[in-house]
């Protein structure tokens, strides 16, 4: 089907245009190498631009045959990571290459979705009905349980809790789509959401004090609550039509920090208003709809599976992201698909896409 | 239903989640937000316009406005902090340390810029603003203050400065005022204040999240308040307050053509700069006084007329033809009324009008107000401008009072004899007169009849106040009762054994009247209210001295101010 092709491209560009706009609106008043950082996220759109069309003619029923591997390299990376990574924001999240950096975690989220589609769409033998129904709790959920938590560890221990926890959330609602039974999906919750309180002491200082802070910023404007406080301020500033394009104070005068990556949102929702806002979330809404609709469309589980969890965890990042902008969720560092600066994201995301495309149109070649 | 449309539900539900999130944000507190990010990068930063010079009829200035610079930054972060103060000591030569101590001292909040050292000269203030183009956080505040080159002259007339008080808040907030305004208080300074009072200007500036100074996004500059032009002379006003020096009381100088004051001198005095200096001590120390320096004792505090009252009565009886030309009464000293023994202060023996107003005979006067009967003194004494306020222009006038049977039947309960009509006969009892008012009265007397409105301020920001203040009327008087009146006063002074004899010698016709006012306490009020040259009155004065003794010693004091305002020239010499 082209269709599908040229209205996740359109949507993905005109998406990838205003985080260009927003990137350059935030930082082309500071100096150095900010001035460049459009340009940079332009080549990057280009190069994932390019990865998509690419992708998306490659069939995908060559990642049934690759995923141990995408999955082992993915390991692998986030292995270097902690040896070799690059400690940046008090993080140690990318790995440097030649001249840019790459964040693993992202092209993890990728590989893991992967490996859970083709894990869940094993058929038995003797009939072709889908084995994951008649899965017992081992099999269901204890095996591919470690398989998630492998990456997640490594993810959540560099630290990223904003990934690890996605990770989790796309396994569960991959669960839950598969036809695992309820009552195995509801122990793994219990036996998830029980031990909290005990995992409170394994969170850092900075991760406790950002829960705490998102249940009142208030308690440290100038510290943890600082970053909610500007963000919720610039988004309400922008009112009904925004500020203007360039004109946005919060973002350009650095009150905003991070204003180009994880609060892109606040920076463009203080420009463009909530007129410009509701376009953005709808873009977002047809591209996740349109995930939708291919996997409904599409008879082969693994590509079904697939195209749920692409369409999944592009739904789920954009909406922790963007209510972590309002305030409505903990600040983690979670970027916005296609919006926040950031290689890894762009490309990783891209590629999702690409897969997405080649889903469908593998489907009509059946 | 199956799992894929629950988890269709959830999403989209995720998406109405984050739409009313956001119109909670945008629609519902976006006007809150938008302030928000306005004081996060908008800083203000006043200026201040001068406050209205006064001036003296000649376009002299009695008080001014002298510019000082204070050295404001705006709040940033502490290691710019730390270099801008260092720059700055570098140019003041003053201490790092003690600049931050001043900081630290004012800092009020992040967004409002603080001041770190004031009254620097024009010169620093110059090589500060050079350093300005380096960092552009720094502030060089031009802060006008009041400036009074005279001192304590026209104290009274002119008022002070100080912070506005809660009543005057109350009073004045719908007309802009603010709290910590400077506004007047006392004289010219506070009824004129709404004209004086300067606009304030200032910037917008934006700064970044370090308080570093972005751009300048708006600019209104500060009106100057209008300039305000008095009646008074400045020379006229001089004389006035050397001759008075020392002595408590007052001296009114007004030209009784047109009723505008000339000099209003009062002691004791106060010097309103120390209210710019902030001179804690000495404020409450003037506040403190029990002599009261801060009361205007021209028009706020009134004093029984004494002999200074027969003009009125002289007025009434003539008026109203119980005596005339011919009427004679005898003084032999002292009379009886009823059963109580009313003396004068001499012995003149038989005394008609005129000879009674030279030599003050109080048994004439005595015998002229049982003539008239209490109500018509009263009367007449409200015709000719005594006993309720002028409308002068200053603030905290007094009416002073002249008694009446009815008033004191209504308000003590107790009946009026012929010993109280007596009594204000000869300007006692509970008669109370201001000077300006004693000046407005012989006034009438100058100008042939009469009576103006005397004013104190001529133009108001180049607008002319005189056209429009201008409420003289003639009295129904008959001219004769003027022209006798007028003959008496001269004889008070031209007369041998006139009480104001020693203005004999000056090189002007002077005319007057003395008076010496019987106090319960202390030593008696002394008197001179006068006009000269006779023929041709330009000038009609009020001397009155607070406990200064007898009648005499006040016509010493208008002799010494009419001698030296001939020598400077301002009266012209007829001998």
């Amino acid at each position: 089907m082209r269709s599908s092709f040229f209205r996740i491209l359109i949507l993905a560009l005109i998406i990838i245009s205003l985080g260009v706009l927003s990137i350059y609106s935030s930082t082309y008043q500071k100096e150095g190498v900010w001035q460049d950082i459009h340009k940079r996220q332009i080549l990057w759109a280009v190069i994932g631009l390019g990865c998509f069309i690419v992708i998306s003619q490659l069939n995908y029923r060559k990642l049934w045959d690759a995923n141990y591997l995408i999955y082992g390299v993915a390991l692998f990376f986030l292995f270097l990571v902690f040896v070799l990574g690059i400690i940046r924001l008090g993080a140690q999240r990318w790995l440097r290459f030649a001249w840019f950096n790459f964040q693993p975690s992202e092209f993890a989220k990728l590989a893991v979705i992967i490996f859970l589609a083709r894990y869940f769409s094993r058929k038995s033998v003797d009939d072709i009905s889908l084995l994951s129904g008649k899965f017992g709790i081992f099999r269901g959920i204890i095996l591919p349980f470690i398989f998630v938590a492998v990456p997640m560890f490594l993810i959540i221990e560099q630290p990223d809790l904003g990934s690890g926890l996605m990770l989790l959330l796309v396994f569960v609602s991959l669960l839950y789509l598969t036809n695992v039974r309820l009552k195995y999906i509801f122990t793994l919750i219990c036996v998830l959401i029980l031990p909290l309180p005990f995992f409170w002491h394994f969170l850092r200082d900075y991760q406790k004090q950002r829960l705490l802070v998102f249940l009142n910023p208030n308690i440290d404007p100038l510290g943890a609550g600082y970053t909610v406080i500007q963000s919720r301020i610039a988004i309400g500033s922008g009112g009904l039509f925004g500020r203007g394009w360039l004109s946005g104070t919060q973002s350009q005068l650095y009150f905003l920090p991070e204003s180009h990556t994880d609060f892109i949102f606040a920076t463009f929702s203080e420009q463009w208003g909530f007129l410009g806002s509701c376009l953005l979330l709808s873009m977002y809404y047809l591209i996740i709809r349109q995930g939708f609709i291919i996997a409904q469309r599409t008879q082969d589980s693994f590509g079904r599976l697939l195209a749920y969890g692409i369409s999944l965890l592009l739904a789920l990042q954009v909406f922790i992201n963007i209510a972590m902008n309002m305030g409505l969720a903990p600040v983690v560092g979670l970027p916005l698909p296609l919006m926040s600066y950031g290689g890894s994201s762009i490309l990783v995301t891209f590629i999702a896409l690409g897969i997405l495309v080649n889903i469908d149109r593998t489907r009509s070649v059946f | 239903m199956e799992r894929k449309n629950i988890l269709k539900i959830l999403i989209v539900l995720m998406f109405v989640c984050l739409f009313i999130g956001l119109a909670n944000l945008d629609l519902l507190q976006g006007a809150k937000f938008r302030g928000l990010s306005d004081s996060n990068c908008i800083r203000l930063i006043s200026q201040s316009g001068a406050r209205g010079n006064i001036l003296d009829r000649n376009g002299e200035v009695i008080v001014d406005s002298k510019i000082s610079y204070d050295v404001m930054i705006l709040p940033q972060e502490m290691d710019q902090l730390d270099r801008v103060l260092a720059g700055i000591s570098r140019i003041l030569g003053v201490e790092v340390k003690s600049l931050k101590v001043v900081f630290r001292r004012n800092y009020f909040s992040s967004s409002l810029p603080v001041t770190v050292a004031s009254n620097i000269d024009l010169k620093k203030a110059i090589q500060l603003g050079e350093y300005k183009l380096e960092e552009p956080s720094i502030i060089v505040q031009p802060n006008p203050l009041r400036h009074y080159p005279y001192g304590t002259l026209a104290a009274h007339v002119i008022g002070y400065l100080n912070e506005i008080d809660r009543w005057r808040l109350t009073k004045l907030e719908d007309y802009g005022y603010k709290t910590k305004d400077i506004v007047g208080f006392g004289g010219v300074e506070e009824r004129y204040d709404y004209y004086l009072r300067q606009e304030e200007g200032g910037l917008s500036v934006e700064v970044n999240h370090r308080g570093k100074f972005m751009r300048v996004l708006g600019f209104e500059s500060p009106q100057n308040g209008k300039d305000i032009q008095l009646t008074l002379d400045l020379k006229i006003q001089k004389i006035a307050e050397e001759n008075l020096s020392g002595r408590k009381g007052s001296i009114v100088v007004m030209d009784p053509q047109s009723g505008e004051v000339l000099a209003m001198a009062n002691y004791p005095n106060f010097n309103p700069a120390v209210f710019v200096n902030k001179r804690t001590r000495l404020i409450a120390g003037l506040f403190n006084n029990p002599e009261s320096p801060l009361i205007n004792r021209a028009i706020s505090s009134s004093y029984p007329p004494a002999s200074v009252f027969k003009i009125v009565v002289a007025a009434a009886a003539l008026e109203l033809k119980k005596i005339n030309l011919s009427t004679n009464f005898l003084c032999r000293g002292s009379t009886m009324v009823g059963a109580r023994k009313f003396s004068c202060w001499d012995v003149h023996g038989l005394q008609d009008i005129v000879a009674a107003l030279a030599h003050s005979c109080d048994i004439f006067f005595y015998k002229t107000g049982l003539l008239l009967g209490a109500q018509n003194i009263h009367d007449y004494a409200l015709k000719l401008g005594l006993g309720r306020s002028i409308g002068f222009e200053l603030p905290y006038e007094t009416s002073g009072f002249i008694p009446s049977p009815l008033w004191r039947k209504i308000n003590k309960f107790q009946n009026w004899f012929d010993g109280d009509t007596a009594n204000l006969s000869i300007g006692q009892g509970d008669c109370l007169v201001t000077p300006l008012q004693a000046a407005n009265l012989v006034s009438v007397f100058a100008n042939g009849g009469y009576l103006t409105t005397p004013y104190i301020v001529k133009s108001v920001g180049g607008l002319e106040l005189s056209a429009r203040k201008k409420k003289m009327s003639r009295l129904p008087f008959k001219k004769s009762t003027f022209e006798i009146i007028r003959r008496g006063l001269r004889e008070v002074v031209s007369d041998s054994k006139g009480t104001g004899n020693a203005l004999s010698g000056v090189d002007v016709a002077v005319a007057g009247k003395t008076g010496t006012a019987q106090v319960s306490r202390g030593a008696t009020h002394a008197w001179f209210v006068g006009f000269f040259p006779y023929d041709k009155p330009k000038y009609a004065i009020c001397v009155f001295l607070e406990h200064g003794g007898p009648g005499h010693s006040a016509s010493v004091v208008a002799k010494q101010v009419i001698e030296a305002m001939i020598k400077q020239g301002l009266v012209e010499v007829q001998k």
